[in-house]
């Protein structure tokens, strides 16, 4: 690396370990071993310390703790909600509505259902890379089972209306459609934003630890009360039958730790991104041309701000970062290792240049208002660096031959 | 110079406004694209110039190539490959190998165009 500094801001990829958190953890990791299963001192530990995470997760989402189910991750959940409903439920529908901005995990378990004959309808996004609700109602067919939608994007934070589908939803349930479900991942959303389970109508909820200052490895399912799901990991007892195997009591320790932590510093939080991400997103208006903003102004979570810069190719612009001791994410297809850039962008209306262009900025806590002037300079100089690079924005060489 | 370096600080960026030789090419794949401009005198490259939008290595590419070519003769030129890059360069990740193919094929269609316009002279 060419820079001291070091300025991160992919919070939305991932969040350091907070110290309390870590602290929490510990003592299971070293004299705290036991297994949670186990009758004896040990094992009723573990038991107890799995117990009191299971409460602070529930209280993050106003669940109750017996609709909580650990897992390993968002992936792990999302995987788990939606083909564990649709395994449950596939007498009853086989079609799954959700929309065209979701997480790689939702994607691809609907391609999976897809080639098994299930229907998929994938709802597109405005402009603003909201989904409207009143298409989730046009799309809700006799058959439908599932409703899966995403409570807040993870590319450009925009918060989708995952209360008004759950209203629709309880209300052609009391009209008879008793089996339709509603699943909505909330890896982003949960310690950004106020969650109640009940409020959104929500039947199953995704969330991850390690974006909240938890671990890696740490996550959990929200399954609301009576609703049949078949388990995807089977063969012990654990989680009450819903997911077999020894719990990861290190991991769900923290993810506890990390949720009433969340909860308790929620309000000062949000204030405190804002206004960084606001001090940013201002000077970068004011200071460098050909910028689109992606995603809506309003209805985002306050630590995202994703930025296409025209004639720049992201991962290009990633490293020159990175060289300067700043960390960011892109959509750029080169950087993900896919061929096509940013599905998430390209849904939003943007053709591939400001897809490959786009690059997100998330947040954190530790962050500074300090960090974020010295970063809308060096992206200043590396956004200019690129340009003078660039072929785009020359005159194209057909014209001078 | 490292990879980083030729990343950060790429040599030979620009047009030449007395070229003679040009090309831009793109990777249809993904998008990345060079230019190129050459000015050719006696069948020497005496300059070279890029410009680069795309990956990381398009750009290091794009410096790299303009450096082993300028003051070679065009059969020189027309020896270099894909591999001679990437061993100047210390390398690249297989999935990053496109961006030396890139800028061999965008040589050598300058190189073509200089060709072309040497016939059309005569």
């Amino acid at each position: 690396m060419n820079s001291t500094k070091h300025v991160y801001l992919d919070h939305s990829a991932t969040t350091p370990i907070d110290t309390a958190v870590f602290e929490a953890m510990l003592p299971y990791l070293t004299e705290k071993f036991g297994n949670p299963s186990s009758v004896h001192r040990y094992g009723q530990e573990a038991r107890a310390a799995v117990d009191r995470a299971r409460r602070e997760v529930a209280s993050l989402i106003g669940a109750r703790s017996n609709e909580i189910v650990f897992v390993s991750g968002g992936t792990e959940a999302n995987n788990y909600a939606i083909r564990g409903i649709c395994e449950a439920a596939q007498d009853q529908g086989r079609h799954v509505i959700t929309s065209a901005i979701e997480h790689p995990s939702v994607r691809g378990v609907c391609e999976q259902l897809e080639k098994k004959g299930w229907e998929i309808t994938r709802l597109p996004v405005t402009e603003n890379g909201l989904v409207r609700s009143g298409d989730v109602s046009d799309a809700i067919r006799p058959d439908t089972v599932l409703v899966s939608l995403m409570l807040a994007n993870n590319e450009i934070g925009t918060i989708q209306p995952v209360k008004e589908v759950g209203d629709i939803i309880r209300e052609l349930r009391a009209g008879g459609h008793r089996s339709l479900w509603l699943h909505t991942d909330a890896v982003q959303a949960a310690g950004r934003l106020e969650i109640d389970v009940d409020e959104l109508g929500c039947d199953l909820m995704s969330l991850s630890g390690h974006k909240l200052y938890a671990p890696k490895g740490s996550g959990a399912l929200f399954v609301r009360r009576g609703l049949r799901i078949t388990s995807q990991i089977v063969g012990g007892h654990q989680e009450r039958e819903r997911r077999a195997g020894t719990e990861g009591v290190p991991g769900i320790v923290g993810f506890g730790a990390a949720a009433a932590l969340a909860r308790s510093r929620l309000p000062e939080e949000k204030v405190h991104l804002l206004r960084l991400r606001d001090r940013f997103e201002e000077r970068v208006a004011a200071e460098i041309t050909d910028v689109l903003f992606n995603g809506d102004r309003e209805r985002r979570l306050g630590h995202i701000s994703n930025i296409s810069f025209r004639f720049v190719e992201g991962e290009s612009l990633l490293i020159h970062l990175d060289l300067q001791g700043i960390e960011v994410s892109t959509g750029s297809a080169c950087s993900s290792g896919t061929l096509e850039p940013s599905p998430v962008i390209r849904a939003l209306g943007r053709d591939d240049e400001l897809a490959r262009g786009s690059i997100r900025f998330s947040f954190g806590k530790g962050n500074s208002e300090e960090e974020v002037d010295y970063v809308v300079d060096a992206l200043f100089q590396a956004v200019t660096k690129l340009r003078q690079l660039s072929p785009l924005n020359k005159v194209p060489l057909s014209s001078k031959a | 110079m490292d990879l980083n370096a030729h990343i950060t600080n790429p040599k030979n960026v620009g047009e030449l406004a007395d070229a003679n030789a040009f090309a831009e090419e793109t990777n249809p794949v993904c998008g990345d694209r060079l230019r190129l401009s050459l000015r050719i005198d006696a069948g020497r490259i005496e300059a070279a110039r890029f410009l680069a939008y795309g990956c990381p290595p398009t750009i290091a590419c794009g410096s790299v190539l303009t450096g082993l070519i300028e003051k070679k003769t065009v059969a020189e030129a027309l020896t270099l490959s894909r591999k001679d890059l990437i061993l100047t360069l210390g390398g690249l990740p297989a999935r990053k190998q496109h961006a030396a193919s890139l800028a061999i094929e965008t040589l050598r269609t300058a190189l073509r165009s200089m060709d072309l316009r040497l016939r059309i002279d005569d």
